[in-house]
């Protein structure tokens, strides 16, 4: 834990704030894939055909250790052969791939002039025509996308991107935001239809913390900083946004406004419009922002709500006012193991009703559980279940079920006194609902799971297997329908479609007073049976119907963006659809944010 | 979901069923067969296996029942606790039990007895083999059809057979009263149901949330008869929408993901209850079921009943069934429990019922004796004489093809082996005479004194009585063979009385026939016209009618015209009887003295004997059934006194529709005697 820092010390601000991730990300990320490209699991196979999966490089904890229960998984879960040579992706995209850059020499000549970074390079272009969907990452594998953006800019400052828009506005050029890359709706995929000109705005090296203000604990930041960058500048200083979504090592804070993020901390630090205290939007028609950095106001509705969620289709978030707070003191992870999903839920909900709710908890169904185990390098299911609790003590003196059982982790963050009076309330509760309290490490390899998981797909591609996410918010009363009648309509799917090797699992990711958040796992074997893309969308759209029909909502944090746009307008009513299109009309006449993200527009 | 192509679908006439009794008439002994390890599939598998007793107490503290109880308990100012027992003695008095052992007790006494009785009990296994393999993921509901007591042991013999867990029956509350009877159904998965005619509006909500109970929480599949009660007649009645919209209510709140309806077609080469049916279809009451008349009906262990067939549909989804048309998301706002079915949901229950029970229809499996039956039925129609055994098998044998080209499944190895059997089970029906030619069975009758409270319509003579009972015996072993032809027969009774016919007048003659009859020959509007398509093609195919110019005219197969022609015919007669006597009756008019004063008059037609009047003519089931879709025309209005059922007649419509349909009765010089002879006895 760093020391508070001194009252004297002066820091300069602006502060430029070196990023983790260059300005070519390619250096750094992967281009066909999730995350760093030194962190991936990879298969050995030696003479004697012996497998071994292990995770590489020293980023996390889990690397660098056989992982000797996945082969066997792989094989009775997903019918994967490890033992076979893997499918290996296309090399890097050249210039012959794809068309050349439809923007007008004169437009580079006046971004020239401007003085703000560009390049037409294909590879640059390609890097930014997508987000981390199953389709985009399948396309970069594999094919090629139907459209690419024509020049990809890099603004430095808000006045940049009001002079982009401004340039774009008269010469009728479409904007695309980027920030982080890694939407999963669609947000930052090319319309294929678009006969103009598409600019990519770049805003990673818009990502200066620009003041602080330490009566008021706000900060302000440039919209293209990155989630760990802010973190760690912040921390340098003592404080913590406690705004972390599972992508935060890579997502931007421009991002996590116009997607309506959430953060797994949430309980102690609230959502992304919970953080938001002032923000700026670089619209065609002018900048929209308030004349004030108030905790609230009552003043007509508020247009922070126009901007949060706005999923770049009516302009560019280039400044952010958020939140700021100490350190916590102490940090403590924890876990409960329950007999059953339905119990665990029963739990989340008695623990909302009374706001007990610490930083973080998270429900992992029978299977997460599971995989969790075979995700550990040790032998067994069970060898490391629960600090110094034996499978026997489980199963046959409190007799859990090992095919119905699930874990709960927790986070806890505070005053240690604070952290300590919370572990204890809860655990008693737990006890109440005849659940066991299975300590701190599984708790902890539980979160750092979440940031590894993303990185199986990656792996799974290779043997095809294709994988994906989605989540909802959903009632208290309905959690437990939905999250059953949901895994039961995609086994009926799979079956229907052929697909013989699947697995749909679940967790249960936030609560609130009036419901939780749902998190579901799909993946599944499609050799043989034709675009595992079309596949994986067919089984989505049956999945989000049944969501919706059980009372879910469209998207808790993960946006619209196009792969949801279909159920956009029943969600908001006509009356509210028609209100959006107003919006748009009013701030973006000509369409040049024309994302086609919430609507598809009438071009 | 396209329903019309259900209706126009030929039946697979290469079906396969095996006689499940045989592994039980093969094995040393029944005993360690019915004592052996269980494994019974479930229909919804739950975290938790629930117990009769969690339900009911689930039931009990549902957000829907406190808040009754909390409602009731405020507005009437009586504890909460006195509503909360009369929960438990209702929930008492509704909910199944499970006892393992009675299971095994009755399965080793239904053995028995079926193996004394039947000649085999055939079943199309592999359909149940793969209905038990699609179990495990959604409520599974059993939709059997319902004309005998036997339907139900017999589907729970069935499950117990094949290892799918036996089904929380739905059944009446006439049961319960039995002695031992109640209880013992109830310890094998039957829970009770009262009468809908019981306004009692606590029971009916717990009820309803026993149903939410078993579909959302229980693991069992559910069987329940979608006619509502038993068919008198051995044909179809009307679906009742009651319970099988409680049933659905979980699916369209999305509270379950889906709900399979598995339709089962039970046909018996002998019903148990035809004599009773006989006397109930002319009126006598029937009696209470007790358990000293169960015991008597252990006589039954004296005859034989032939062989039973089961055959096990397609399941229906009900998701695939209403695909886009039902949005289920239209629950989402407010708590589940304070929201009923819409309006739009409640209309689109019926198509479904209808879809299951037209699957039942075409599931059935013919017998010889049902072609038996039309043969004969056939010959004293016409006064023909009597066939000998050869004759009725060439009869039999050209019957079979028609109805198999017809789609109709018969089973039959050989004809004349099936006739042969036919009299040895049906020797109570049909025998020898003196010609060696088959006949009718006629007993002599003597009803001695009858309770005249209890008579549903006329009081039939002894003489009257004793001339019709094998003929209507006789005729319940017809109807099943109706559903195949029906719709021939109108055709040709348009093209006999109005000769050549275009195909757009044709469809209105045979629509306003089609739908006269739409209650007695069940059918959903929505199906007459794919229906009369088929059967329009049938009917050139088999040469009833011929095409000629795209007019519709006489064909030339006078044998078959004759028995369509025959077999149609007492349900014309009964239908037009009681509009004459609606006609003449006062504007507004009690329901059974319109019953018996059409029997009556059907009786002085039997009794003429100079033209053949079926005496089916007189069953009450077709009278009521005509009743019922005049109400539906809206030309009568039901009116309920003091539980005495009256109908208003709209006379002037009355006429209109009884002009239109006296043009296809066979003679009308029957009528116009009687009606003389009803007004005499109006003024006597």
């Amino acid at each position: 834990m760093p020391p508070p820092p001194s009252q004297s010390e002066k820091i300069k601000e602006p502060i430029f704030v070196k990023s983790v991730i260059p300005k070519r990300r390619q250096e750094l990320l992967k281009w066909n894939g999730w995350g760093y490209n030194d962190s991936k699991f990879v298969v050995n196979v030696d003479e004697k055909q012996n497998i071994q999966v292990y995770f590489t490089g020293k980023r996390y904890p889990i690397g660098e250790v056989p992982l000797t229960h996945l082969a066997q998984w792989a094989i009775d879960m997903l019918n994967i052969d490890l033992t076979k040579p893997p499918k290996t992706s296309q090399p890097l995209p050249t210039e012959s791939q794809y068309p050349e850059s439809k923007i007008p020499q004169s437009i580079l000549q006046q971004l020239e002039n401007l003085g703000i970074s560009h390049s037409i390079d294909v590879v640059d272009r390609v890097v930014r025509a997508h987000g981390q969907t199953l389709h985009d990452v399948y396309t970069l594998r594999n094919s090629v996308f139907e459209r690419i953006p024509d020049v990809v800019v890099w603004p430095t400052c808000h006045d940049d991107v009001v002079k982009l828009v401004n340039l774009s506005n008269e010469n009728n050029i479409v904007v695309i935001p980027y920030g982080g890359g890694t939407a999963v709706s669609g947000a930052v995929e090319c319309p294929t239809n678009e006969p103009r000109p598409i600019i990519s705005l770049d805003t990673t090296q818009m990502n200066k913390i620009l003041w602080l203000d330490r009566d008021n604990l706000v900060a302000c930041c440039e919209s293209g900083i990155i989630g760990q960058d802010l973190e760690r500048e912040l921390g340098k200083m003592g404080f913590t946004t406690g705004h972390e979504p599972d992508s935060y090592e890579f997502s931007s804070l421009g991002g996590w406004v116009a997607t309506r993020a959430s953060g797994m901390k949430k309980n102690t630090y609230g959502n992304i419009e919970d953080l938001v205290v002032h923000v700026k939007m670089v619209t065609a028609n002018g900048v929209l922002e308030k004349n004030c950095q108030v905790p609230r106001l009552s003043c007509g509705p508020d247009f922070n709500h126009v901007i949060l969620g706005s999923e770049g289709s009516l302009g560019v978030i280039t400044e952010v006012v958020i939140k700021i707070r100490p350190l916590p003191k102490c940090r403590k992870y924890g876990s409960i193991v329950f007999p059953n999903f339905e119990t665990g839920v029963k739990f989340m909900r008695e623990i909302a009703k009374r706001r007990l709710q610490p930083a973080s908890i998270r429900l992992m169904d029978n299977e997460q559980f599971k995989f969790g185990m075979i995700l550990k390098p040790e032998e067994g299911y069970f060898s490391l279940v629960l600090d110094g609790l034996k499978k026997f003590y489980l199963t046959k003196i409190k007799g859990f079920d090992v095919d119905q059982i699930c874990v709960m982790t927790l986070l806890f963050e505070g005053d240690e006194s604070d952290v300590k009076l919370s572990e204890k309330k809860l655990y008693e509760i737990a006890k109440q609902f005849g659940a066991i309290p299975a300590g701190e490490t599984n708790g902890e390899r539980g979160y750092m799971l979440t940031f590894v998981i993303a990185y199986v797909r990656d792996l799974a591609l290779e043997y095809d297997v294709v994988a994906e996410s989605f989540e909802t918010s959903v009632p208290w009363d309905r959690a437990i329908t939905l999250d059953r009648n949901v895994k039961q309509v995609v086994t009926n799917e799979c079956k229907r479609l052929g697909i013989t090797h699947f697995i749909i699992n679940s967790r249960v990711t936030q609560t609130y007073d009036a419901g939780c958040v749902i998190y579901f796992y799909l993946g599944f074997n499609h050799k043989g049976l034709g675009d595992p893309v079309v596949l994986h969308n067919k089984l989505e759209t049956k999945a989000r119907d049944e969501i919706i029909a059980c009372g879910g909502s469209i998207s808790h944090h993960h946006g619209v963006g196009k792969l949801r746009r279909r159920w956009y307008p029943k969600t908001v009513s006509n009356v509210g659809l028609n209100l959006y299109l107003s919006v748009k009309k009013e701030l973006d006449p000509k369409n040049i944010f024309a994302t086609n993200n919430l609507v598809q527009s009438k071009l | 979901m396209d329903i019309s192509r259900s209706y126009r679908k030929k039946m697979d006439v290469s079906r396969k069923y095996e006689d499940f009794l045989e592994f039980r008439r093969q094995e040393n002994s029944n005993f360690l067969w019915v004592s052996r390890t269980l494994h019974p599939q479930v229909a919804y598998i739950q975290e938790t296996p629930p117990t009769p007793s969690l339900h009911k107490h689930e039931v009990l503290h549902s957000p829907k029942i406190q808040e009754l109880l909390e409602k009731l308990s405020i507005a009437q100012n009586v504890p909460k606790t006195y509503f909360e027992k009369q929960v438990k003695e209702i929930l008492d008095e509704i909910g199944y039990n499970k006892s393992i052992k009675i299971i095994r007790w009755l399965g080793m006494v239904l053995t028995k007895i079926c193996l004394k009785v039947s000649s085999g009990i055939y079943i199309n296994g592999n359909k149940v083999q793969q209905i038990r393999s699609m179990m495990g993921n959604c409520p599974v509901i059993f939709v059997p059809s319902h004309r005998s007591y036997a339907d139900f042991i017999l589907m729970s013999y069935m499950c117990f057979t094949y290892e799918i867990a036996i089904p929380a029956i739905a059944a009446g509350m006439d049961f319960q009263g039995m002695w031992g009877m109640g209880t013992m159904l109830r310890d094998t998965g039957a829970f009770f149901m009262r009468r809908s005619y019981n306004d009692d509006s606590l029971y009916w909500t717990v009820f309803k949330q026993y149903i939410y109970q078993l579909m959302t929480r229980g693991d069992l599949p559910l069987e329940f008869f979608i006619e509502g009660t038993r068919s008198r007649s051995n044909k179809s009645l009307m679906p009742k929408f009651g319970l099988i919209s409680m049933i659905l209510k979980p699916f369209f709140f999305a509270q379950v993901p889906d709900v399979l309806f598995v339709p089962v077609s039970i046909s018996y080469d002998r019903i148990l209850e035809e004599n009773l049916f006989a006397y109930e279809l002319l009126g006598v009451p029937k009696p209470k079921e007790t358990t000293s008349g169960f015991f008597k009906s252990l006589k039954i262990l004296k005859e034989h009943f032939g062989s039973i067939f089961f055959h096990i549909g397609e399941p229906i989804s009900s998701k695939e069934f209403f695909g886009n048309s039902i949005d289920r998301s239209i629950h989402n706002i407010a708590p589940l429990h304070k929201q009923e079915l819409t309006e739009q949901e409640k209309s689109a229950i019926p198509p479904l019922a209808f879809e299951i029970l037209n699957k039942q229809q075409q599931g059935f499996v013919l017998t010889i004796f049902n072609l038996v039956a039309l043969t004969l039925n056939n010959t004293y129609t016409n006064k023909d004489k009597l066939p000998n055994i050869l004759e009725l098998k060439h009869k039999v044998q050209w019957l079979k093809g028609v109805m198999e080209s017809l789609g109709a499944y018969i089973h039959c190895d050989d004809v004349e082996r099936g006739i042969r059997e036919c009299l040895v089970v049906h020797r109570n029906l049909i025998c020898f005479n003196s010609d060696n030619e088959v006949c009718l069975v006629e007993n002599q009758i003597q009803q001695g004194k009858i309770n005249t409270v209890k008579l549903k319509a006329h009081q039939l003579t002894d003489q009257v009585m004793t001339y019709s009972v094998p003929f209507v015996e006789l005729q319940l072993y017809v109807n099943p063979t109706l559903f195949h032809i029906v719709n021939l027969a109108i055709l040709l009774a348009v093209i006999q009385k109005e000769g050549i016919l275009n195909k757009e007048d044709l469809w209105d003659r045979y629509h306003f026939l089609r739908s006269l009859y739409a209650m007695e020959f069940v059918i959903p509007a929505q199906m007459e016209h794919t229906v009369f398509e088929s059967a329009l093609e049938h009917a050139i195919a088999l040469n009833i009618l011929r095409l000629a110019a795209n007019k519709y005219d006489l064909g030339t197969n006078e044998e078959l015209q004759n028995l369509l022609h025959n077999s149609f015919k007492p349900f014309l007669v009964s239908y037009s009887t009681v509009m004459l006597v609606l006609q003449n009756s006062p504007q507004t008019c009690e329901q059974k003295t319109i019953l018996a004063n059409v029997q009556r008059l059907l009786e002085d037609a039997i009794n003429d004997r100079e033209e053949f009047v079926h005496p089916y003519t007189l069953n009450l089931d077709t009278l009521n059934n005509c009743l019922n879709s005049l109400c539906a025309m809206l030309i009568l209005k039901k009116i309920i006194r003091e539980n005495v059922l009256s109908f208003e007649i709209d006379k002037r419509q009355l006429d209109v529709i009884k002009r239109r349909l006296d043009v296809y009765i066979p003679s009308l010089r029957i009528n116009e005697d009687l009606l003389v002879n009803q007004q005499l006895q109006n003024k006597l």
